[in-house]
């Protein structure tokens, strides 16, 4: 029990080193969306370039976050705030996807779905925080 | 008895700390506000090392990145800073003894020397090497400890908890 117990924790370390990863370079995207930082580097620039560390970010996340609902689906299953973090997850993923594919078509995203996509996470993370307190 | 603890001992019994720790949802609430003030720390410092490892931004000169971010940093070094020093006074007595919580004081002093060598040596010539995406490796070596200790930090973060409850 104890080792399970350690288990759980080192899994939860990892999943909160994947949300410093996404939540920096979201933070990064949102505050250049509404013109507070890097102004001399261009939106659609900046995105691309962190492409990369947000992918890696929400790997890390799902991965170390489907381990840690493994632990007992059923208590997550009747969980409000982890319902609502599920919802608030799929759509900031979708609004994510949106923002990627301007990127893609080398279109320049626009700054109304960087903000959103932003507060959407900030929702997933409040929503996580909520979990353990419910 | 140590003065190091009897000074935990008196924040302990501060009305503050009192009032957090009696409180239903004060705790938690500051914990919350303090796990986002670590992710705007660690999520900026982290791109500019992942900058410096050459993972991201690599078309973009290190100054015009880490310039205006490291501001960034301080504002969530502030708000992580403010929280963590109101989640130590409220426990600052059973604190005094967790193992967890001085490897991450430690882990946090060995970071403060990092950043002030990494400024006093290689950064100081960024100009230079800056716009390669290949940075010197003595600035990789650093990108490398900062992301490593800080892992540290997190890991001993969330073992203080665990450590307590038990």
């Amino acid at each position: 029990m104890q080792g399970a117990t350690w288990a759980f924790a080192s899994v939860e370390v990892v999943h909160l080193l994947g949300l410093a990863l996404l939540g920096g370079a979201v933070l990064i995207l949102g505050l250049r969306a509404v013109g507070v930082i890097l102004p001399d580097q261009p939106l659609g620039v900046l995105a691309r370039g962190l492409v990369a560390l947000l992918s890696a970010g929400l790997v890390t996340l799902i991965a170390s976050g489907v381990l840690l609902v493994a632990d007992g689906p059923l208590r997550y299953y009747a969980n409000a705030a982890f319902r609502l973090k599920m919802a608030l997850l799929l759509a900031a993923i979708l609004s994510g996807l949106h923002v990627y594919r301007a990127l893609q078509r080398g279109s320049q995203p626009t700054r109304v779905a960087i903000v959103i996509s932003a507060l959407l996470w900030l929702g997933v993370g409040l929503a996580g925080r909520a979990i353990g307190l419910l | 008895m140590s003065p190091l603890l009897r000074i935990c001992e008196w924040l302990h019994e501060l009305p503050l700390s009192t009032s957090i720790r009696e409180s239903e949802n004060a705790y938690s609430v500051i914990e919350t506000v303090h796990v986002l003030g670590i992710t705007a720390v660690l999520g900026t410092i982290s791109v500019v090392d992942v900058r410096l490892l050459g993972g991201v931004l690599t078309q973009a000169p290190v100054a015009r990145i880490a310039r205006p971010l490291i501001r960034l940093t301080w504002c969530g070094f502030i708000v992580m800073f403010v929280s963590g020093a109101l989640l130590f006074a409220a426990q600052a007595a059973t604190l005094y003894s967790n193992a967890a919580f001085r490897i991450k004081l430690l882990l946090l002093a060995l970071l403060a020397l990092n950043v002030v060598a990494f400024h006093s040596t290689v950064f100081k010539s960024v100009e230079a090497w800056g716009s390669s995406p290949h940075s010197p490796a003595r600035a990789r070596f650093a990108a490398f400890v900062s992301l490593f200790l800080w892992s540290g930090v997190i890991a001993s973060g969330r073992a203080i908890a665990y450590l307590n409850r038990h």
